[in-house]
Protein backbone atom coordinates (compact mmCIF):
# COMPACT_ATOMS: atom_id res chain seq x y z
CA UNK A 1 0.00 0.00 0.00
CA UNK A 2 1.54 3.17 -0.92
CA UNK A 3 1.70 6.78 1.54
CA UNK A 4 -1.16 8.32 -0.89
CA UNK A 5 -3.80 5.29 -1.13
CA UNK A 6 -2.88 4.98 2.92
CA UNK A 7 -3.52 9.10 3.41
CA UNK A 8 -6.68 8.76 1.29
CA UNK A 9 -7.84 5.32 3.35
CA UNK A 10 -7.26 7.45 6.55
CA UNK A 11 -9.15 10.46 5.23
CA UNK A 12 -12.33 8.44 4.03
CA UNK A 13 -12.55 7.14 7.42
CA UNK A 14 -12.24 10.61 9.54
CA UNK A 15 -14.80 11.89 7.10
CA UNK A 16 -17.21 8.81 7.72
CA UNK A 17 -17.19 9.34 11.65
CA UNK A 18 -17.06 12.67 11.23
CA UNK A 19 -20.58 12.90 8.96
CA UNK A 20 -23.57 13.84 10.76
CA UNK A 21 -25.34 10.77 12.30
CA UNK A 22 -28.85 9.93 10.82
CA UNK A 23 -31.50 11.90 12.65
CA UNK A 24 -34.28 9.93 13.69
CA UNK A 25 -37.65 11.25 14.18
CA UNK A 26 -37.59 12.03 17.85
CA UNK A 27 -34.81 14.25 16.58
CA UNK A 28 -36.55 15.80 13.39
CA UNK A 29 -39.29 16.55 15.96
CA UNK A 30 -37.10 18.13 18.41
CA UNK A 31 -35.40 19.92 16.17
CA UNK A 32 -38.39 20.96 14.44
CA UNK A 33 -39.99 22.40 17.48
CA UNK A 34 -43.53 21.08 16.33
CA UNK A 35 -45.51 18.10 17.47
CA UNK A 36 -47.87 16.91 15.01
CA UNK A 37 -50.26 14.71 16.61
CA UNK A 38 -53.34 12.61 15.26
CA UNK A 39 -56.56 13.16 16.70
CA UNK A 40 -59.58 12.26 16.55
CA UNK A 41 -62.15 15.09 17.59
CA UNK A 42 -65.52 13.34 17.18
CA UNK A 43 -64.72 11.01 20.37
CA UNK A 44 -66.22 12.91 23.43
CA UNK A 45 -64.77 12.70 25.80
CA UNK A 46 -61.17 12.11 24.48
CA UNK A 47 -61.18 14.40 21.62
CA UNK A 48 -63.82 16.74 20.56
CA UNK A 49 -64.09 20.92 19.94
CA UNK A 50 -65.54 23.66 22.38
CA UNK A 51 -67.64 26.33 21.70
CA UNK A 52 -65.59 28.37 19.81
CA UNK A 53 -64.41 25.49 17.82
CA UNK A 54 -60.61 24.80 19.76
CA UNK A 55 -59.94 20.56 19.96
CA UNK A 56 -60.30 19.93 23.72
CA UNK A 57 -60.19 16.78 25.11
CA UNK A 58 -58.06 13.78 27.45
CA UNK A 59 -56.19 13.20 23.75
CA UNK A 60 -55.51 17.17 22.87
CA UNK A 61 -54.21 17.56 26.52
CA UNK A 62 -51.93 14.41 26.22
CA UNK A 63 -50.34 15.80 23.53
CA UNK A 64 -49.68 19.06 24.59
CA UNK A 65 -48.49 16.98 27.54
CA UNK A 66 -46.17 15.37 25.40
CA UNK A 67 -44.88 18.10 23.41
CA UNK A 68 -44.20 19.85 26.68
CA UNK A 69 -42.11 16.94 27.60
CA UNK A 70 -40.47 17.04 24.40
CA UNK A 71 -40.13 21.10 24.63
CA UNK A 72 -41.70 21.96 21.01
CA UNK A 73 -45.42 23.21 20.49
CA UNK A 74 -48.20 20.66 19.32
CA UNK A 75 -49.86 20.76 16.45
CA UNK A 76 -53.03 18.96 16.55
CA UNK A 77 -54.31 17.37 13.18
CA UNK A 78 -58.12 16.43 13.29
CA UNK A 79 -58.19 12.71 12.09
CA UNK A 80 -61.02 10.44 11.43
CA UNK A 81 -60.83 7.02 12.66
CA UNK A 82 -60.42 5.46 9.03
CA UNK A 83 -57.38 8.18 8.60
CA UNK A 84 -55.05 8.10 11.29
CA UNK A 85 -52.68 5.21 9.50
CA UNK A 86 -52.64 7.10 6.38
CA UNK A 87 -52.20 10.09 7.88
CA UNK A 88 -48.81 8.55 9.72
CA UNK A 89 -47.68 7.42 6.57
CA UNK A 90 -48.04 10.06 4.32
CA UNK A 91 -46.16 12.04 7.08
CA UNK A 92 -48.59 14.31 7.99
CA UNK A 93 -48.58 13.40 11.55
CA UNK A 94 -45.60 12.26 13.99
CA UNK A 95 -47.36 10.67 16.65
CA UNK A 96 -50.98 9.07 17.11
CA UNK A 97 -52.88 10.19 20.04
CA UNK A 98 -56.03 8.72 18.47
CA UNK A 99 -57.03 6.18 20.81
CA UNK A 100 -55.50 3.66 19.38
CA UNK A 101 -56.39 -0.28 20.42
CA UNK A 102 -52.88 -1.72 19.90
CA UNK A 103 -54.09 -4.93 18.19
CA UNK A 104 -51.58 -7.46 16.70
CA UNK A 105 -52.44 -6.88 13.65
CA UNK A 106 -52.21 -3.57 13.69
CA UNK A 107 -49.02 -3.80 15.01
CA UNK A 108 -47.60 -5.29 12.06
CA UNK A 109 -48.10 -1.85 10.11
CA UNK A 110 -47.38 0.65 12.63
CA UNK A 111 -45.31 0.78 16.01
CA UNK A 112 -47.44 1.13 19.80
CA UNK A 113 -46.45 2.51 22.60
CA UNK A 114 -47.69 0.50 26.35
CA UNK A 115 -50.79 1.57 26.36
CA UNK A 116 -52.06 5.33 28.04
CA UNK A 117 -55.49 4.58 28.97
CA UNK A 118 -57.89 1.64 28.48
CA UNK A 119 -62.01 1.97 27.49
CA UNK A 120 -64.46 -0.15 28.98
CA UNK A 121 -67.48 -0.68 26.45
CA UNK A 122 -71.12 -0.01 27.15
CA UNK A 123 -74.65 -1.27 25.00
CA UNK A 124 -76.46 1.64 24.37
CA UNK A 125 -79.52 1.18 22.67
CA UNK A 126 -83.02 3.23 21.00
CA UNK A 127 -85.15 3.53 24.01
CA UNK A 128 -88.50 2.14 21.67
CA UNK A 129 -86.23 -1.35 21.97
CA UNK A 130 -86.74 -3.66 24.11
CA UNK A 131 -83.44 -4.58 25.53
CA UNK A 132 -81.83 -5.50 28.93
CA UNK A 133 -78.55 -7.16 28.50
CA UNK A 134 -75.76 -6.34 25.74
CA UNK A 135 -77.18 -10.38 24.24
CA UNK A 136 -80.46 -8.80 23.52
CA UNK A 137 -78.19 -7.12 20.69
CA UNK A 138 -78.73 -11.07 18.89
CA UNK A 139 -80.61 -10.31 15.54
CA UNK A 140 -80.56 -6.87 15.66
CA UNK A 141 -79.72 -3.77 13.51
CA UNK A 142 -76.48 -2.51 15.42
CA UNK A 143 -73.70 -0.35 14.13
CA UNK A 144 -70.68 1.23 15.42
CA UNK A 145 -67.48 3.25 13.95
CA UNK A 146 -65.99 1.85 10.87
CA UNK A 147 -62.68 0.97 12.20
CA UNK A 148 -62.62 1.02 15.89
CA UNK A 149 -62.51 -1.88 18.18
CA UNK A 150 -65.90 -1.80 19.17
CA UNK A 151 -67.31 -1.70 15.52
CA UNK A 152 -64.11 -4.96 14.82
CA UNK A 153 -65.74 -6.64 18.17
CA UNK A 154 -69.65 -6.06 17.17
CA UNK A 155 -69.40 -7.61 13.44
CA UNK A 156 -67.49 -10.64 15.12
CA UNK A 157 -70.42 -11.21 17.29
CA UNK A 158 -72.95 -10.78 15.04
CA UNK A 159 -71.30 -13.35 12.43
CA UNK A 160 -71.30 -15.60 15.28
CA UNK A 161 -74.40 -15.11 16.52
CA UNK A 162 -75.33 -15.63 12.79
CA UNK A 163 -78.33 -13.66 13.12
CA UNK A 164 -78.64 -9.46 12.88
CA UNK A 165 -76.82 -6.96 10.53
CA UNK A 166 -73.50 -4.96 11.42
CA UNK A 167 -73.75 -0.89 10.05
CA UNK A 168 -70.11 0.28 10.18
CA UNK A 169 -70.48 4.72 9.78
CA UNK A 170 -68.08 6.78 9.33
CA UNK A 171 -68.37 9.19 12.39
CA UNK A 172 -69.50 8.38 15.98
CA UNK A 173 -71.38 11.27 15.45
CA UNK A 174 -73.39 9.42 12.10
CA UNK A 175 -73.81 6.23 14.24
CA UNK A 176 -75.29 7.94 17.34
CA UNK A 177 -77.35 10.10 14.86
CA UNK A 178 -78.52 6.63 13.22
CA UNK A 179 -79.32 4.82 16.48
CA UNK A 180 -81.19 8.35 17.86
CA UNK A 181 -83.67 7.87 14.47
CA UNK A 182 -84.33 4.66 15.38
CA UNK A 183 -82.28 3.23 12.07
CA UNK A 184 -79.98 1.14 14.64
CA UNK A 185 -81.23 -0.78 17.12
CA UNK A 186 -77.87 -0.72 19.61
CA UNK A 187 -74.41 0.22 19.21
CA UNK A 188 -71.45 -0.72 21.79
CA UNK A 189 -69.07 2.26 22.18
CA UNK A 190 -67.00 3.25 25.33
CA UNK A 191 -68.50 4.00 28.68
CA UNK A 192 -66.95 7.54 28.50
CA UNK A 193 -68.33 8.09 24.92
CA UNK A 194 -71.86 6.46 25.86
CA UNK A 195 -72.23 8.48 29.05
CA UNK A 196 -71.13 12.06 26.99
CA UNK A 197 -73.40 11.28 24.38
CA UNK A 198 -76.35 10.31 26.28
CA UNK A 199 -76.02 13.47 28.71
CA UNK A 200 -75.67 15.83 25.74
CA UNK A 201 -78.83 16.00 24.97
CA UNK A 202 -78.08 16.22 21.28
CA UNK A 203 -78.93 12.44 20.83
CA UNK A 204 -82.80 11.83 21.97
CA UNK A 205 -84.27 8.58 22.48
CA UNK A 206 -80.71 6.67 23.41
CA UNK A 207 -80.41 4.89 26.89
CA UNK A 208 -77.57 2.77 28.13
CA UNK A 209 -78.53 -1.05 28.52
CA UNK A 210 -75.59 -2.81 29.72
CA UNK A 211 -71.54 -3.22 29.71
CA UNK A 212 -70.54 -5.19 26.34
CA UNK A 213 -68.31 -8.31 27.55
CA UNK A 214 -65.32 -7.10 26.44
CA UNK A 215 -61.68 -7.71 27.05
CA UNK A 216 -60.75 -3.64 28.38
CA UNK A 217 -59.68 -1.72 24.88
CA UNK A 218 -56.33 -0.89 25.70
CA UNK A 219 -55.14 1.75 23.58
CA UNK A 220 -51.75 3.18 22.42
CA UNK A 221 -49.54 5.79 21.60
CA UNK A 222 -48.39 5.19 17.70
CA UNK A 223 -45.72 6.53 15.01
CA UNK A 224 -43.75 4.92 12.57
CA UNK A 225 -42.67 1.26 13.29
CA UNK A 226 -39.08 1.35 12.82
CA UNK A 227 -38.69 4.38 15.13
CA UNK A 228 -37.59 2.73 18.18
CA UNK A 229 -36.28 6.12 19.96
CA UNK A 230 -39.00 7.57 19.77
CA UNK A 231 -41.44 4.43 20.54
CA UNK A 232 -39.28 4.15 23.84
CA UNK A 233 -39.16 8.07 24.60
CA UNK A 234 -43.17 7.40 24.17
CA UNK A 235 -43.07 4.30 26.70
CA UNK A 236 -41.27 6.17 29.09
CA UNK A 237 -43.40 8.91 28.61
CA UNK A 238 -46.78 6.88 29.53
CA UNK A 239 -45.04 5.73 32.22
CA UNK A 240 -44.41 9.33 33.83
CA UNK A 241 -47.23 10.23 33.12
CA UNK A 242 -49.07 7.64 35.69
CA UNK A 243 -46.44 7.70 38.17
CA UNK A 244 -46.88 11.52 38.23
CA UNK A 245 -50.37 11.19 39.12
CA UNK A 246 -50.84 13.14 35.64
CA UNK A 247 -52.88 10.27 34.34
CA UNK A 248 -55.60 10.36 37.07
CA UNK A 249 -55.74 14.33 37.07
CA UNK A 250 -56.67 13.99 32.93
CA UNK A 251 -58.79 11.36 34.23
CA UNK A 252 -60.66 13.47 36.56
CA UNK A 253 -60.93 16.69 34.41
CA UNK A 254 -61.91 14.85 31.59
CA UNK A 255 -63.90 11.50 32.65
CA UNK A 256 -65.02 11.95 35.64
CA UNK A 257 -65.12 10.58 39.16
CA UNK A 258 -63.53 7.00 39.51
CA UNK A 259 -60.20 5.24 39.24
CA UNK A 260 -58.83 5.57 36.23
CA UNK A 261 -58.89 1.98 34.88
CA UNK A 262 -55.40 0.08 35.67
CA UNK A 263 -52.95 -0.04 32.07
CA UNK A 264 -51.22 -3.37 33.15
CA UNK A 265 -52.37 -6.53 32.96
CA UNK A 266 -51.54 -9.16 35.74
CA UNK A 267 -48.79 -11.83 35.27
CA UNK A 268 -47.57 -10.10 32.32
CA UNK A 269 -44.31 -8.21 32.08
CA UNK A 270 -44.05 -5.28 29.38
CA UNK B 1 -39.70 11.33 3.38
CA UNK B 2 -41.92 8.43 2.38
CA UNK B 3 -40.67 5.07 4.71
CA UNK B 4 -43.03 2.02 3.96
CA UNK B 5 -42.65 -1.40 3.51
CA UNK B 6 -45.24 -2.89 1.22
CA UNK B 7 -46.76 -6.14 2.03
CA UNK B 8 -48.60 -6.91 -0.83
CA UNK B 9 -49.20 -10.44 0.00
CA UNK B 10 -51.54 -10.01 3.04
CA UNK B 11 -53.50 -7.23 0.60
CA UNK B 12 -53.58 -10.34 -1.79
CA UNK B 13 -54.78 -12.59 0.64
CA UNK B 14 -58.31 -10.59 0.78
CA UNK B 15 -58.79 -10.39 -3.07
CA UNK B 16 -61.44 -12.82 -2.76
CA UNK B 17 -63.11 -11.04 -0.44
CA UNK B 18 -62.55 -7.54 -2.01
CA UNK B 19 -64.06 -9.59 -5.83
CA UNK B 20 -67.15 -10.51 -3.76
CA UNK B 21 -67.47 -6.55 -3.06
CA UNK B 22 -67.15 -6.06 -6.60
CA UNK B 23 -69.91 -7.93 -7.16
CA UNK B 24 -71.89 -6.38 -4.99
CA UNK B 25 -70.79 -2.93 -6.61
CA UNK B 26 -72.14 -3.92 -10.29
CA UNK B 27 -75.49 -5.17 -8.78
CA UNK B 28 -76.16 -1.74 -7.14
CA UNK B 29 -74.51 0.41 -10.73
CA UNK B 30 -76.92 -1.74 -12.86
CA UNK B 31 -79.81 -2.00 -10.59
CA UNK B 32 -79.19 2.23 -10.24
CA UNK B 33 -78.99 2.57 -14.13
CA UNK B 34 -82.25 -0.03 -15.09
CA UNK B 35 -84.06 2.07 -13.15
CA UNK B 36 -82.69 5.21 -13.57
CA UNK B 37 -83.23 4.72 -17.75
CA UNK B 38 -86.87 4.16 -16.98
CA UNK B 39 -87.45 7.19 -14.78
CA UNK B 40 -85.25 9.23 -17.40
CA UNK B 41 -87.41 8.24 -19.76
CA UNK B 42 -91.00 8.87 -18.05
CA UNK B 43 -89.28 12.20 -16.77
CA UNK B 44 -88.34 13.23 -20.56
CA UNK B 45 -91.78 12.52 -21.52
CA UNK B 46 -93.14 14.93 -18.55
CA UNK B 47 -90.70 17.33 -20.10
CA UNK B 48 -91.94 17.55 -23.34
CA UNK B 49 -95.92 16.65 -22.31
CA UNK B 50 -96.77 20.30 -22.19
CA UNK B 51 -98.37 19.87 -18.93
CA UNK B 52 -96.69 22.13 -16.55
CA UNK B 53 -96.86 20.39 -13.54
CA UNK B 54 -95.37 17.11 -15.02
CA UNK B 55 -93.03 19.44 -16.62
CA UNK B 56 -91.79 21.42 -13.16
CA UNK B 57 -91.86 17.85 -11.47
CA UNK B 58 -89.43 16.96 -14.22
CA UNK B 59 -86.97 19.94 -14.53
CA UNK B 60 -86.50 20.32 -10.20
CA UNK B 61 -85.54 16.74 -10.40
CA UNK B 62 -82.85 17.29 -12.66
CA UNK B 63 -81.69 20.53 -10.95
CA UNK B 64 -81.32 19.01 -8.04
CA UNK B 65 -79.74 15.85 -8.94
CA UNK B 66 -76.95 17.24 -11.17
CA UNK B 67 -76.38 21.05 -9.26
CA UNK B 68 -75.87 18.88 -5.56
CA UNK B 69 -73.23 16.52 -4.91
CA UNK B 70 -73.95 12.76 -5.17
CA UNK B 71 -72.66 12.68 -1.56
CA UNK B 72 -75.42 14.85 -0.26
CA UNK B 73 -78.06 12.60 -2.40
CA UNK B 74 -76.92 9.65 -0.77
CA UNK B 75 -76.60 11.22 2.64
CA UNK B 76 -79.94 12.59 2.58
CA UNK B 77 -81.61 9.16 1.31
CA UNK B 78 -79.91 7.77 4.82
CA UNK B 79 -80.44 10.30 7.02
CA UNK B 80 -82.32 13.21 5.69
CA UNK B 81 -85.13 10.76 5.30
CA UNK B 82 -84.48 8.75 8.53
CA UNK B 83 -85.18 11.93 10.20
CA UNK B 84 -89.10 11.59 9.27
CA UNK B 85 -88.74 7.95 10.45
CA UNK B 86 -88.29 6.48 6.77
CA UNK B 87 -85.68 3.96 7.04
CA UNK B 88 -83.61 2.79 4.42
CA UNK B 89 -80.90 0.04 4.96
CA UNK B 90 -77.87 1.23 3.44
CA UNK B 91 -77.95 -0.76 0.14
CA UNK B 92 -81.77 0.81 -0.55
CA UNK B 93 -79.97 4.33 0.36
CA UNK B 94 -77.20 3.84 -1.82
CA UNK B 95 -79.29 2.69 -4.46
CA UNK B 96 -81.59 5.70 -4.22
CA UNK B 97 -79.04 7.98 -4.12
CA UNK B 98 -77.25 6.50 -6.91
CA UNK B 99 -80.47 6.19 -9.10
CA UNK B 100 -82.01 9.80 -8.51
CA UNK B 101 -78.20 11.37 -9.65
CA UNK B 102 -78.56 8.50 -12.57
CA UNK B 103 -82.48 9.83 -13.34
CA UNK B 104 -81.07 13.52 -13.20
CA UNK B 105 -78.04 13.17 -15.51
CA UNK B 106 -79.63 11.04 -18.05
CA UNK B 107 -82.90 13.17 -18.38
CA UNK B 108 -80.54 15.63 -19.75
CA UNK B 109 -78.95 13.36 -22.04
CA UNK B 110 -82.30 12.15 -23.32
CA UNK B 111 -83.59 15.82 -23.78
CA UNK B 112 -80.47 17.08 -25.92
CA UNK B 113 -80.50 13.45 -27.51
CA UNK B 114 -83.95 14.28 -28.96
CA UNK B 115 -83.23 17.50 -30.16
CA UNK B 116 -81.13 16.17 -32.39
CA UNK B 117 -83.93 13.86 -34.20
CA UNK B 118 -85.71 15.95 -36.78
CA UNK B 119 -89.20 16.29 -35.87
CA UNK B 120 -89.83 15.28 -39.39
CA UNK B 121 -89.16 11.66 -38.15
CA UNK B 122 -92.12 12.08 -36.00
CA UNK B 123 -94.25 13.52 -38.80
CA UNK B 124 -93.26 10.97 -41.19
CA UNK B 125 -93.98 8.07 -38.46
CA UNK B 126 -97.58 10.08 -38.35
CA UNK B 127 -97.75 10.01 -41.74
CA UNK B 128 -97.72 5.96 -41.76
CA UNK B 129 -100.71 5.53 -39.68
CA UNK B 130 -98.60 6.01 -35.70
CA UNK B 131 -100.19 7.75 -33.21
CA UNK B 132 -98.67 10.47 -31.04
CA UNK B 133 -97.87 7.18 -28.51
CA UNK B 134 -96.62 4.84 -31.66
CA UNK B 135 -94.87 7.30 -32.86
CA UNK B 136 -92.57 7.82 -30.00
CA UNK B 137 -92.34 4.99 -28.94
CA UNK B 138 -91.16 3.01 -32.31
CA UNK B 139 -89.54 5.74 -34.29
CA UNK B 140 -88.23 8.62 -32.21
CA UNK B 141 -87.87 6.53 -28.62
CA UNK B 142 -85.06 4.35 -30.25
CA UNK B 143 -83.32 6.54 -32.53
CA UNK B 144 -82.79 8.90 -29.22
CA UNK B 145 -81.71 5.87 -27.20
CA UNK B 146 -79.08 5.27 -29.62
CA UNK B 147 -78.01 8.67 -29.48
CA UNK B 148 -77.63 8.94 -25.86
CA UNK B 149 -75.60 5.55 -26.09
CA UNK B 150 -72.04 6.25 -25.17
CA UNK B 151 -73.39 9.28 -22.45
CA UNK B 152 -75.04 6.72 -21.18
CA UNK B 153 -72.09 4.39 -20.57
CA UNK B 154 -70.67 7.37 -19.17
CA UNK B 155 -73.10 7.48 -16.57
CA UNK B 156 -72.38 3.97 -16.13
CA UNK B 157 -68.93 4.48 -14.90
CA UNK B 158 -69.86 7.05 -12.76
CA UNK B 159 -72.79 4.87 -11.09
CA UNK B 160 -70.02 2.33 -9.92
CA UNK B 161 -67.29 5.14 -9.12
CA UNK B 162 -70.04 6.60 -7.04
CA UNK B 163 -71.18 3.63 -4.53
CA UNK B 164 -67.89 4.23 -2.89
CA UNK B 165 -69.78 6.76 -1.55
CA UNK B 166 -71.95 4.29 0.38
CA UNK B 167 -69.70 3.81 3.72
CA UNK B 168 -71.16 7.26 4.59
CA UNK B 169 -74.49 5.36 5.10
CA UNK B 170 -72.87 2.00 6.87
CA UNK B 171 -72.74 0.35 3.62
CA UNK B 172 -69.94 -2.41 3.85
CA UNK B 173 -70.54 -5.21 1.36
CA UNK B 174 -69.74 -2.94 -1.72
CA UNK B 175 -66.01 -2.86 -2.95
CA UNK B 176 -64.85 -0.12 -1.25
CA UNK B 177 -66.76 -0.82 1.96
CA UNK B 178 -64.91 -3.97 2.33
CA UNK B 179 -61.54 -2.51 1.40
CA UNK B 180 -62.36 0.12 4.17
CA UNK B 181 -63.41 -3.25 6.72
CA UNK B 182 -59.68 -4.52 5.93
CA UNK B 183 -58.00 -1.20 5.97
CA UNK B 184 -59.31 -1.01 9.69
CA UNK B 185 -58.11 -4.01 10.41
CA UNK B 186 -54.68 -4.28 9.00
CA UNK B 187 -54.02 -0.61 8.71
CA UNK B 188 -52.56 -2.07 5.23
CA UNK B 189 -53.65 1.02 4.04
CA UNK B 190 -51.95 1.58 0.62
CA UNK B 191 -51.40 -2.04 -0.60
CA UNK B 192 -55.64 -2.54 0.06
CA UNK B 193 -56.84 0.79 -1.88
CA UNK B 194 -54.54 0.06 -4.80
CA UNK B 195 -55.62 -3.39 -5.16
CA UNK B 196 -59.78 -1.71 -4.89
CA UNK B 197 -58.51 0.68 -7.27
CA UNK B 198 -56.96 -1.74 -10.19
CA UNK B 199 -60.27 -3.67 -9.24
CA UNK B 200 -62.15 0.02 -10.43
CA UNK B 201 -60.24 0.24 -13.27
CA UNK B 202 -61.19 -3.10 -14.69
CA UNK B 203 -64.46 -3.19 -14.19
CA UNK B 204 -64.68 0.56 -15.67
CA UNK B 205 -62.27 -0.58 -18.58
CA UNK B 206 -64.48 -3.66 -19.49
CA UNK B 207 -67.35 -1.61 -19.68
CA UNK B 208 -66.12 1.16 -21.95
CA UNK B 209 -65.12 -1.66 -23.96
CA UNK B 210 -68.14 -3.40 -24.22
CA UNK B 211 -70.09 -0.22 -24.71
CA UNK B 212 -67.86 0.52 -27.45
CA UNK B 213 -68.31 -3.19 -29.01
CA UNK B 214 -71.98 -2.58 -28.58
CA UNK B 215 -71.81 0.69 -30.56
CA UNK B 216 -69.90 -0.23 -33.40
CA UNK B 217 -73.12 -2.21 -33.80
CA UNK B 218 -75.63 -0.27 -33.14
CA UNK B 219 -74.49 2.43 -35.21
CA UNK B 220 -74.33 0.21 -38.46
CA UNK B 221 -77.02 1.76 -40.41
Amino acid sequence: MTKTTRALGLLATTAALAAPAHADKLDDIISSGTLRCAVVLDFPPMGMRDDSNNPIGFDVDYCNDLAAALGVTAEIVETPFPERIPALMSGRVDVGVASTSDTLERAKTVGMSIPYYAFENAVVGNEGVEMSTWEDMKGKTVGATAGTYEAIWLEKQINEWGEGTFRPYQTQADVFLALSQGQLDATVSTVEVANANVASGNFPGIKIIDKAPMVPDYVALFTMREEYGLINYLNLFVNQQVRTGRYAELYAKWVGEGEPADLTVPGIYR
Amino acid sequence: MFNYTFQWKQALARLPQMLDGALVTMQIAILSMVIGIGLAIVLTMFRLSGVRVLSAVSKTWVEVARNTPALFQIYMAHFGLGSFGIHLSPFASILLGITFNNAGYLTENFRGALKAIPDTQARAARSLGFGQGGAFRYVVLPQMLRIAFLPMTNQMVWAILMTSLGVTVGMNSDLYGVTQDLNALTFRTFELFALAALIFYVITKVITLGARLIAARLFRY
